[in-house]
C-alpha cells in the first residue's frame, strides 16, 4: 500500500473536492476542506516537502480556515443543507464520484499510477546552489529561491492579494 | 467609488494585462490572467443595481471557467515538454484546451453566449473596456502559441463566429449588444487569418479597438443606449450624427474607409494560401454585419426616425467631455491609404 500512498491520498483529495464542490452549506464545505488540507499535507510530504506541509497545516488550516469557520458560523442558517438533503446536492456528489471512479479505474488499468515528468534538460533555468555541500533539504531551497530569484513572482502575487481584498470591500460595499 | 481606490484596480486591470503580455512562464500568464478578471469585477459593477451585478457575475464565471482549463492545458504541456515556457504548445490535447480557452476568454463561438448579456448589463464605459481592453490579453497569447494551434477548430470557431455574429445582431435594438456581436464577429476575422498570417490579426486588432473605441465614445457622448435614443441625435449635434454614419460604414467594412483594410488584407492572405471558400463565406457573412450597421446609419443620420414630438429633444445632464474623440474618429475612418505601409510589418 505504501507505494500506492500518494495515489490513494490524490483520491481522497479529489473526493473531498468534490464534497464541496456539490455546494452543501459551507459549515460542511469547511469540513471536508479540512479534510482535503490534512491529505494535500500528505501528498506534498510524500515528495519530501515537509516545510510546505507545514505552512499548509500551520497557515493555511489554522488560519484562514479558522477564520472562515468562525465567520461561517455566525452567519449560518438554522437548518444547513448536508449533502443528503437536497436532491440536488447529492446528484452533483453521487456525478464527481462517479467520474473519480471511472477515472480510477482508467488510470489502474494502465497499470502507471506514478505521472513521471519528462524533464527535458535545464534550459535557462538559473540554478540556485547555496554552495556548501552536504545534506540539504531541496524544497526549502526552493523556498529560499522564490525570494531572491523570484522576487517579481512574490510581489505579482502580493499586489494579487492585496487587490482581492479591495475588489471585495468594494463589491460587498453596496451603495 | 473611491477615486483612489478606483483607480487602484484600474491599475490592476492594466497590469494584469501587461503580465500576461510580457511574461515568458505560463505561470505568470495564468496569474496575470486572474488578476485581470479579479480587478475588472467591481469596475463592471460600477452602478448597484441587480442587472449589473447578474453581468458581472456570468462574465466572473465564464472566464474562470476559462481560466481552469487554461491551467490544465498548461499542465498538460508540462508533462509532455517538462518546461514552462512559451514557445508553442508541445501536446495537440494541451493546444487544443489552451485554444477553447482562450475561445471563452474573447468570445467567439461556440463560447460567445456571455457576451451580449454581459455588455447589456453593464454601463456604456464597462462595456467599452470590456469589448477591447479585455481582448488584448488572449489575443497575445493566441499569437505566441500560433504555430501549434490545431487549424480546424481554430477556423471552425473563426467561421462560426462571424454566423453568429452577423445573425444575432440582426434583431438587436440595444446599442451595446450590437456592440457585442459586432465584437464576436470581429474576434471571427481576426482567429480565422491567425494560423496562416498571425501580424494581420495584430493589426485588425489594433483596427477593430480603434473603431469600438470611436463608437462607444459617440454613444457616450450621445449619452444613448437604444437605437431610438440614437436617432434623436441629428436634434442636438448634428455633426455627430455624420461622424456615427462614416464610423459605422467603417466598421463594416466598406472600401474607402479604414475598416476595409484588415477585411482585405485577410482575405489576400487566405487566397494565397489556396482556400478559396473560406474567405468566399466570410466575406457574404460580414454582410449580415453591414445590414444592421446601415440600419443603425439608417435611422440616425439619413432619416427622422419616427417619435412622438416630445422626444425629439434630447434630455441629459450635462455635456460630456469625450477624451481624443477627433483624432479616433479620423483614425477609424481614413487609414486606408496608408496600406502599403504594411509592409514595413515584415
Amino acid at each position: 500500500m505504501m507505494t500506492y500512498i500518494v495515489f490513494i491520498l490524490s483520491v481522497i483529495f479529489v473526493v473531498s473536492f468534490v464534497g464541496f464542490s456539490s455546494k452543501p452549506s459551507p459549515i460542511y464545505g469547511g469540513l471536508v476542506l479540512i479534510v482535503s488540507g490534512g491529505v494535500g499535507c500528505g501528498i506534498i510530504m510524500n515528495f519530501g516537502g515537509s516545510f510546505l506541509g507545514l505552512m499548509v497545516f500551520l497557515i493555511y488550516l489554522g488560519g484562514m480556515l479558522v477564520v472562515f469557520g468562525y465567520t461561517t458560523a455566525m452567519a449560518t442558517e438554522q437548518y444547513p443543507e448536508v449533502w443528503v438533503s437536497n436532491t440536488t446536492v447529492m446528484g452533483v456528489f453521487l456525478l464527481g464520484l462517479l467520474m473519480e471512479v471511472m477515472l480510477v479505474l482508467y488510470v489502474l488499468k494502465g497499470e502507471e499510477v506514478g505521472v513521471v515528468f519528462k524533464f527535458s534538460g535545464v534550459g535557462d533555468w538559473a540554478i540556485y546552489d547555496t554552495g556548501d555541500s552536504g545534506v540539504f533539504s531541496e524544497e526549502i531551497m526552493g523556498v529560499a529561491a522564490l525570494y531572491s530569484y523570484g522576487a517579481w513572482v512574490v510581489i505579482v502575487t502580493g499586489w494579487s492579494l492585496l487587490v482581492g481584498v479591495l475588489v471585495i470591500l468594494e463589491v460587498t460595499r453596496g451603495d | 467609488m473611491n477615486p483612489l481606490i478606483f483607480t487602484t484596480i484600474l491599475m490592476t486591470v492594466l497590469l494584469g494585462t501587461m503580465i500576461v503580455m510580457m511574461s515568458s512562464h505560463w505561470l505568470m500568464i495564468w496569474i496575470g490572467f486572474e488578476m485581470n478578471l479579479l480587478a475588472i469585477i467591481p469596475i463592471l459593477m460600477k452602478k448597484y443595481n441587480p442587472r449589473t451585478m447578474e453581468a458581472s457575475t456570468k462574465y466572473f464565471l465564464t472566464q474562470a471557467t476559462a481560466s481552469m482549463l487554461l491551467m490544465m492545458a498548461i499542465i498538460i504541456n508540462l508533462m509532455h515538454s517538462g518546461q514552462w515556457t512559451i514557445t508553442k504548445v508541445f501536446n495537440p490535447t494541451a493546444s487544443i484546451i489552451m485554444t477553447s480557452a482562450l475561445a471563452m476568454k474573447l468570445g467567439l463561438t461556440p463560447f460567445h453566449f456571455w457576451v451580449p448579456e454581459v455588455t447589456q448589463g453593464i454601463s456604456l464605459t464597462s462595456g467599452l473596456i470590456l469589448l477591447t481592453w479585455q481582448k488584448l490579453a488572449p489575443m497575445s497569447i493566441l499569437y505566441q502559441i500560433s504555430p501549434s494551434i490545431n487549424l480546424n477548430i481554430l477556423l471552425t470557431m473563426a467561421v462560426l463566429s462571424i454566423l453568429v455574429g452577423g445573425w444575432g445582431g440582426l434583431n438587436q435594438t440595444q446599442l451595446r449588444k450590437i456592440m457585442a456581436y459586432s465584437s464576436i464577429a470581429h474576434m471571427g476575422w481576426m482567429t480565422a487569418v491567425l494560423v496562416y498570417n498571425p501580424t494581420l490579426t495584430m493589426l485588425n486588432m489594433l483596427i477593430y479597438i480603434m473603431m469600438t473605441l470611436t463608437m462607444f465614445m459617440l454613444f457616450i457622448h450621445s449619452s444613448s443606449t437604444t437605437t431610438l435614443s440614437l436617432s434623436h441625435t441629428w436634434n442636438k449635434t448634428p455633426l455627430i450624427t455624420t461622424l456615427i454614419l462614416i464610423t459605422l460604414l467603417s466598421m463594416g467594412g466598406l472600401p474607402p474607409l479604414s475598416g476595409f483594410m484588415p477585411k482585405w488584407m485577410i482575405i489576400q492572405e487566405l487566397t494565397k494560401n489556396s482556400s478559396i471558400i473560406l474567405p468566399t463565406l466570410m466575406a457574404i457573412m460580414a454582410l449580415l454585419n453591414l445590414y444592421f450597421y446601415m440600419r443603425l446609419t439608417y435611422s440616425t443620420s439619413l432619416t427622422m426616425f419616427p417619435s412622438t414630438n416630445n422626444m425629439k429633444m434630447k434630455w441629459q445632464f450635462e455635456t460630456k467631455r469625450i477624451t481624443l474623440l477627433p483624432p479616433l474618429i479620423v483614425m477609424s475612418s481614413l487609414l486606408l491609404p496608408l496600406t502599403p505601409m504594411l509592409s514595413i510589418l515584415d
